[in-house]
């Protein structure tokens, strides 16, 4: 229920040499569902406390809505935080848990509890309110969780790895019910993960991070389809895209045991070509873009992902299950025209 | 094996032997203390001891004294020290470390150094022979600090934060979520120092002087007279006395007790 602004925010942990937080801006708007992606210790936790208000930026400026909330306290944001231990008050009852926000806020006892358990019924918790939480299994403390932080209406709803103590059924699960408890309380969603599936299925947008810039921002479909530069393409995507480093020339990409024709797209010099398993097919090596040795074949279940080794360098090909070539046999390689990235030397993406 | 057991039991006698025998004392007259061999059961055994301690002597004042000053020095240092404790764990404040160590290097100053200084201290306030004078110096002791900064700090972060975030400042995170946490760690700090004041002796024997405000140590050293025979019977009566009702502490806080020294162990 309100908009936030981060704006060219710097950040660094006392001791530490490089800023976790280096110029990050970023403009989410009310309602969204928004996801920060990276890998461990890419700054996007950081990012979310600082959000939260449980840590400072060094310089920048931080809005929710048009008020400016850099030195506000957390207690004075009415931002909602889920952690990835659910922290929930081990002393107190499923109902003292969800009801304790309101209860720092002074509400009345019979008013706190009956919104604790109007929120506790939207999770399908009524039957466990007067348990302790210690009696509660992993799937169980993560809706008290969620109810805690929805409890008092919160400007916006901020969550940190929520899923990734869960097991993988369970995880699905609580995807879905988050999705639906976003689309019920119309609260803004910023949501911390490092799983690119979780990322894709949930967000309206992602924000990719890699120490401590934000990489790209966008829709899942355009992280996945336009990414900005070699990191996102590399990071997002299951299995990941390759890199082949090679040369542009006449219009033509060439590496050891690689070429491809480029439709015109761009130019002379050191290229690196980006293509991901699913627009790879297996093919006579006659005439292909590309030969190779299968190197290794990794099972998916129902696909396989055949490695293959062209030149020095490794191809990934997604093939359906049973018509994989036997390891250490030559294949040749087609790639889909419309679906290659190109990078520079430096990792920025071409056109 | 039957060896080990051989040496259990002489250290269990070489422990147990002279309690048992103040407690056999306490019950005879003091001429049949000097029979000779000593009779451990004593053939004719007399409450009298008991009798002349609590009739002709102050001792029911001594004992409330001392659990009066005991309990609130327990109580306050349980109060300060956890949330002394609270914000060396948790709190972020400038000069947090060097504030921290300073306070536990005093613990390596030697007690009886401080003796005399603190003596002109407490005179100089003015509150020498007076009940403040029991109650405030055991209070600037660190170590109390020091035990709940660590039952405080095997709390996670993540639980402060939360509190925060739920709207607590840092006084209401340390009364509704850290101090319901850590009771194993009050109960441990709270009878600690307890037991540290019922049997201290030196400082109130220099800080009081009047018959009013003595407590069980001091009592019973004013038993022993000078420059006359003592009384073996009596002081071993007033001993013996003496030890109830801090073992009736102990056992009515014992569950807590085993609780908080096995809370680290089963906590995953």
């Amino acid at each position: 229920m309100a908009r936030v602004r981060v704006d060219d925010v710097l950040m660094r942990y006392p001791g530490a040499e490089r800023p976790a937080l280096d110029g990050v801006s970023l403009d989410i708007a009310d309602e969204e569902f928004f996801v920060l992606l990276g890998p461990s210790g890419c700054g996007k936790s950081t990012l979310l406390k600082l959000i939260a208000g449980l840590e400072h930026p060094e310089a920048g400026r931080l809005r929710l809505d048009d008020e400016l909330v850099n030195y506000v306290s957390p207690s004075r944001r009415n931002v909602a935080m889920v952690f990835q231990n659910y922290a929930l008050y081990p002393q107190m009852s499923v109902l003292d848990n969800i009801a304790f926000p309101l209860r720092m806020r002074r509400v009345k006892r019979a008013e706190r509890e009956r919104s604790a358990c109007e929120v506790a019924a939207s999770l399908g918790l009524e039957p466990l309110l007067a348990r302790s939480v210690s009696q509660l299994s992993g799937g169980q403390r993560q809706r008290v969780a969620v109810a805690r932080a929805l409890v008092r209406r919160p400007r916006v709803l901020l969550m940190d790895e929520p899923l990734s103590n869960l097991d993988a059924l369970l995880r699905v699960e609580m995807r879905e019910e988050l999705m639906r408890v976003h689309r019920e309380s119309r609260t803004t969603v910023v949501y911390v993960t490092h799983d690119q599936v979780e990322a894709t299925t949930m967000a309206d947008r992602i924000g990719v991070m890699s120490e401590g810039r934000l990489e790209q921002v966008g829709a899942p479909d355009q992280i996945y389809g336009r990414p900005a530069n070699r990191f996102v393409a590399g990071f997002v995507g299951s299995p990941p895209m390759s890199f082949v480093e090679g040369r542009g020339e006449d219009g033509v990409f060439l590496a050891d045991g690689v070429r491809v024709a480029l439709n015109g797209r761009a130019t002379a010099g050191p290229l690196v070509l980006g293509v991901r398993p699913d627009a790879v097919r297996l093919t006579d090596p006659a005439g292909a873009d590309g030969v190779g040795e299968v190197h290794l074949l990794e099972s998916l279940g129902g696909d396989t992902v055949v490695v293959v080794r062209v030149g020095e360098q490794l191809l990934r090909a997604l093939v359906r299950r049973g018509q994989t070539p036997p390891e250490g046999s030559t294949v040749g390689l087609a790639l889909d025209a419309a679906e290659l990235h190109l990078f520079d030397e430096s990792g920025a993406t071409l056109p | 094996m039957t060896l080990r057991w051989l040496g259990l039991l002489v250290f269990c006698v070489v422990a147990v032997a002279p309690f048992a025998y103040v407690v056999s004392a306490s019950f005879k007259a003091t001429q049949s203390l000097f029979s000779f061999p000593p009779e451990w059961i004593p053939s004719d055994p007399t409450l009298g001891n008991y009798e002349r301690l609590i009739g002709d002597l102050p001792f029911v004042r001594w004992t409330l004294n001392t659990l009066f000053v005991a309990g609130t020095v327990a109580v306050l240092k349980v109060a300060f020290d956890s949330m002394a404790g609270y914000a060396f764990s948790k709190l972020r404040f400038a000069g947090r470390r060097p504030v921290f160590g300073l306070m536990l290097a005093t613990v390596m100053i030697p007690p009886a150094v401080l003796i005399i200084p603190l003596f002109f201290l407490v005179r100089d306030a003015g509150l020498l022979d007076t009940y403040w004078a029991l109650i405030l110096p055991p209070l600037a002791n660190p170590i109390g600090i020091f035990m709940m900064r660590g039952f405080i700090d095997a709390l996670p972060d993540d639980l402060d934060k939360a509190a925060r975030i739920d709207g607590c400042g840092p006084f209401r995170t340390y009364w509704h979520v850290v101090l319901p946490l850590v009771r194993p760690g009050l109960v441990v700090v709270g009878v600690y120092a307890f037991l540290i004041q019922y049997t201290n002796f030196v400082w109130p024997l220099v800080a009081t002087s009047s018959e009013d405000l003595y407590v069980l140590t001091t009592g019973l050293a004013r038993l022993k007279p000078n420059f006359t025979a003592p009384d073996w019977g009596l002081i071993s009566a007033g001993s013996v006395a003496a030890m109830v009702p801090i073992t009736v502490v102990f056992l009515l806080l014992q569950r807590q007790f085993v609780a908080a020294s096995l809370a680290g162990a089963l906590k995953g």
